[in-house]
């Protein structure tokens, strides 16, 4: 009796050490401010009712220029494991002008998989970017939906509509549950509202962001469907050209179903792209998943991979930082706007935002403001 | 933080879990506390700190489902053993192919081999069918290793055959590889090694007497077919459901399939069986085995967290090619051991990318690895499904033994595996395609 006593309390002592991190993580409130161009921010619910009040009803920041013109949807965070998307997306809300057309931007798409890491993975439940006033901090999170926001997985999961059959694991990603299920799972929910949204609003352009691994071939990319392609090739070269790195061009497989540049341009009129810039934490060779890894890029035993030549990207001892990735980003989506307002005048998208080049000079951290500091008015919890 | 300063934490981290299961090995602990040991050793020389907790905790929910899937399946087995169910249709066997040996062998062959097939877990096709199969197989005259060691490879082989091929599935999603193409260069090595599976350790089978076995297995006299077979009407259904209706069907997930399998059959003969003691002996008895899928949760959590899992990777992938063909046969089914799923994570994700970018056929090389990963699951630490396989078919002796019945088959799989590993572009054929 007095054992089991023993290792009752053990037990509780346990679950409690172990579950207030997670509880904590899963309540943290991230703090974005909103800049000078955003003239509203609301939940994606508004494009399809059922999703309101769940996990999933993110917000999305509407952004003005004073002239109409195009309606681009920048989505950041389908996997919520690959930070540079959303901290690009934090960067794009509180500092980008928007001259001419409308951007509407979702920092967390896949907001559940922001509320917690992925089992097996890790990784640290949080990650900072070192500002003037201290350090910003970030939820650290899964690619996929939590369990607890949507479980049982199927055996398999059957791709809507084409049926093709993918790993289980894809039933909560919502890079494989394109063009999305009005009475599906929360993920297929999820896709089937924006795909509602770039309906409704006569959405022109859609831009998910990602991460990928530097041992994998689609990474360092613009990932797009034929259509999408001489507005992908423009920005490729214009960007090696002027910003001097490389971004190639990677065509969407059309046998592989449920994937944002695949279904968006099937099942819309939007043009799709898929930004894939290189998070050496994704990879399985690296050492400990740190906080240090997430945000420097940099890992000794992907070193060794880069001697073997085993590497899609360049890389080196000074790794892959959130700087370089968040500038690519920044740098390839202002080209991309600049080679679709060429060639369609009636819809030209204008903005203002840092480039590559200035945000490795500064830092990402020099551009987020404190929130303490600024008009309680501005500032929204993701 | 310096490179040199990393690889000495990294292998100090790996350093103190070896040295953790071997002390708890020494003190005669049981092998899920030896690996709790490893993990806790891993973690805290690590640098996990107090932040240990929470990774034992998220890791041990890395294999939820499959831990689920073990109670909940055992538990409808288990119910309809006790209701005389699983008697009456060995006799039913028995009855219909006492005097085909060969047919009766391939007949079990692919009984196995359909619910894991189903599924894609091994560990599903021994807790489903393994009893009943084992009472055929010893009712033919094979001895209890051998028919384990029968129900474990054709088990093996039905995780492996398509259309639910998890290694394969969880490799794909982590390499953005569509799962297309797999059908036939899974189904065809399968069906051939299967086929010498129960064909050579079946060697020896006799035609059954059937007065002779019938005699020796009890069973309800008054027992009625439908309490069987209504039970597996309904898995079936629940199975396929899923896939014929896939956009209208609810997605119940398989702990609960099972789980809903297990009340039918308990509804069927309510009075035969105790479903408060079937349900605690289920569960004491499938302790150490959900234990050890927890835990290996935990370990792969914490060999991520300190880096342990990527150096052990980073060595195998920058490992000249040469090599890495050599190292194949024995990592993948070691890798299978120590992590279950997760070796296809550790190791099928790197290795994918690699021979993709080799120029080689990814689709007939992962084919290739499925085939040799279950083979691990009868190896230590886990050996998770071998020790299911033992405990179903009754083998009482050494774990050893059954590991050395199992070699011919082993190497025959290992060598086809290889073969496709090695050859996948000659035999890209398989796939069908254009």
């Amino acid at each position: 009796m007095k054992s089991k006593i023993i290792l009752i309390v053990a037990l509780v002592v346990f679950m409690i050490l172990a579950g207030m991190p997670l509880y904590q993580q899963r309540n943290f409130e991230e703090k974005i401010i909103t800049g000078d161009s955003v003239v509203d921010v609301f939940k994606l619910s508004k494009y399809f009712e059922p999703l309101e009040g769940t996990v999933q009803d993110t917000n999305v920041y509407e952004l003005k220029g004073e002239e109409p013109g195009g309606k681009v949807l920048i989505i950041a965070g389908t996997h919520e494991n690959e930070p540079s998307a959303m901290t690009f997306a934090f960067f794009m809300v509180e500092n980008m002008k928007v001259d001419k057309g409308t951007i509407y931007i979702i920092p967390h798409f896949n907001r559940s998989g922001s509320l917690g890491t992925q089992a097996g993975g890790g990784f640290p439940l949080y990650y900072d970017i070192d500002t003037e006033w201290g350090e910003k901090v970030f939820r650290f999170g899964d690619r996929g939906l939590q369990p607890l926001d949507q479980w049982p997985d199927p055996d398999v999961y059957v791709h809507y509509p084409e049926g093709q059959l993918l790993s289980y694991i894809d039933s909560r990603n919502t890079n494989r549950t394109w063009p999305g299920k009005a009475n599906g799972t929360l993920a297929e929910q999820t896709t089937y509202a924006a795909m509602q949204m770039i309906e409704d609003e006569d959405i022109d352009i859609v831009i998910d962001l990602h991460e990928a691994e530097t041992m994998y071939p689609v990474t360092n990319c613009i990932v797009v469907p034929e259509k999408s392609k001489p507005y992908a090739i423009g920005t490729s070269l214009f960007v090696k050209g002027r910003e001097g790195f490389e971004n190639h061009v990677e065509p969407s497989p059309t046998g592989y179903r449920g994937l944002s540049h695949r279904e968006i341009g099937d099942y819309s009129d939007a043009y799709p792209f898929l930004f894939e810039s290189p998070g050496a934490h994704l990879d399985q060779i690296t050492a400990g998943k740190t906080v240090d890894l997430i945000v420097s890029g940099i890992d000794p035993f992907i070193m060794e991979a880069e001697k073997k030549g085993l590497l899609f990207v360049p890389y080196d001892e000074n790794g892959f930082s959130m700087d370089r990735r968040v500038g690519q980003h920044s740098s390839v989506f202002q080209e991309l706007m600049s080679q679709w307002s060429k060639k369609n005048k009636d819809k030209e998208v204008i903005v203002e935002v840092p480039k590559y080049a200035d945000i490795v000079e500064n830092g990402l951290g020099y551009y987020f403001k404190n929130p303490d500091e600024v008009d309680e008015d501005l500032v929204y919890i993701e | 933080m310096d490179a040199g300063l990393i690889y000495t934490q990294t292998i100090l981290a790996g350093v103190a879990m070896i040295a953790a299961y071997i002390v708890g090995k020494i003190f005669k602990l049981k092998t899920e506390i030896c690996l709790l040991l490893t993990v806790i050793a891993g973690g805290l020389v690590g640098g996990a700190g107090l932040d240990l907790f929470r990774h034992m905790a998220e890791g041990s929910a890395t294999f939820l489902d499959i831990a689920l899937i073990f109670v909940f399946a055992t538990l409808f087995m288990n119910i309809l053993k006790e209701s005389g169910g699983i008697n009456f249709l060995v006799k039913k066997i028995i009855s219909g192919f006492h005097n085909k040996k060969i047919l009766l062998l391939i007949l079990l062959m692919i009984i196995i081999l359909i619910p894991g097939a189903l599924t894609g877990a091994g560990s599903i096709s021994v807790l489903v069918v393994g009893g009943t199969v084992a009472a055929a197989l010893n009712a033919m005259g094979l001895t209890k290793k051998r028919t384990a060691a029968i129900i474990f490879i054709v088990a093996g082989l039905s995780a492996a055959c398509p259309p639910v091929n998890v290694w394969a599935m969880m490799t794909c999603a982590g390499t953005a590889i569509p799962y297309v193409g797999f059908t036939f260069p899974l189904l065809i090595p399968v069906l051939i090694t299967g086929l010498f599976t129960v064909l050579f350790l079946g060697r020896g089978a006799k035609n059954i007497d059937k007065e002779a076995a019938l005699s020796e297995i009890e069973s309800p006299k008054d027992y009625k077919s439908y309490k069987i077979i209504l039970p597996f009407v309904l898995l079936i259904a629940l199975l396929m459901a899923s896939r014929i209706w896939p956009f209208d069907f609810p997605v119940l997930g398989l702990p609960l399939v099972f789980a809903i399998c297990a009340f039918f059959a308990w509804i069927l003969d309510a009075k035969a069986v105790n479903i408060v003691k079937i349900t605690k002996k289920t569960v004491e008895d499938l302790t150490p085995l959900v234990a050890t899928t927890i835990v290996v949760g935990m370990l792969l959590q914490i060999m991520s967290m300190n880096g342990t899992r990527g150096l052990i990777s980073m060595l195998i992938v920058t490992a000249p090619v040469a090599v890495i063909f050599i190292m194949i046969p024995f990592v993948i089914p070691i890798s299978e051991g120590v992590l279950t799923y997760g070796g296809a994570m550790v190791f099928g994700i790197p290795l994918i990318w690699m021979f993709n970018s080799m120029g080689l056929n990814p689709v007939i090389i992962l084919a290739g690895l499925s085939l040799m990963w279950p083979l691990g699951d009868a190896l230590p630490p886990t050996a998770l499904i071998g020790r299911l396989t033992v405990s179903t078919a009754g083998y009482e002796g050494k774990y050893s033994s059954f590991l050395k019945e199992c070699i011919v088959p082993w190497v025959v799989i290992t060598v086809v595996g290889m073969i496709m590993v090695l050859f996948s572009n000659q035999l890209s054929f398989l796939m069908f395609t254009n």
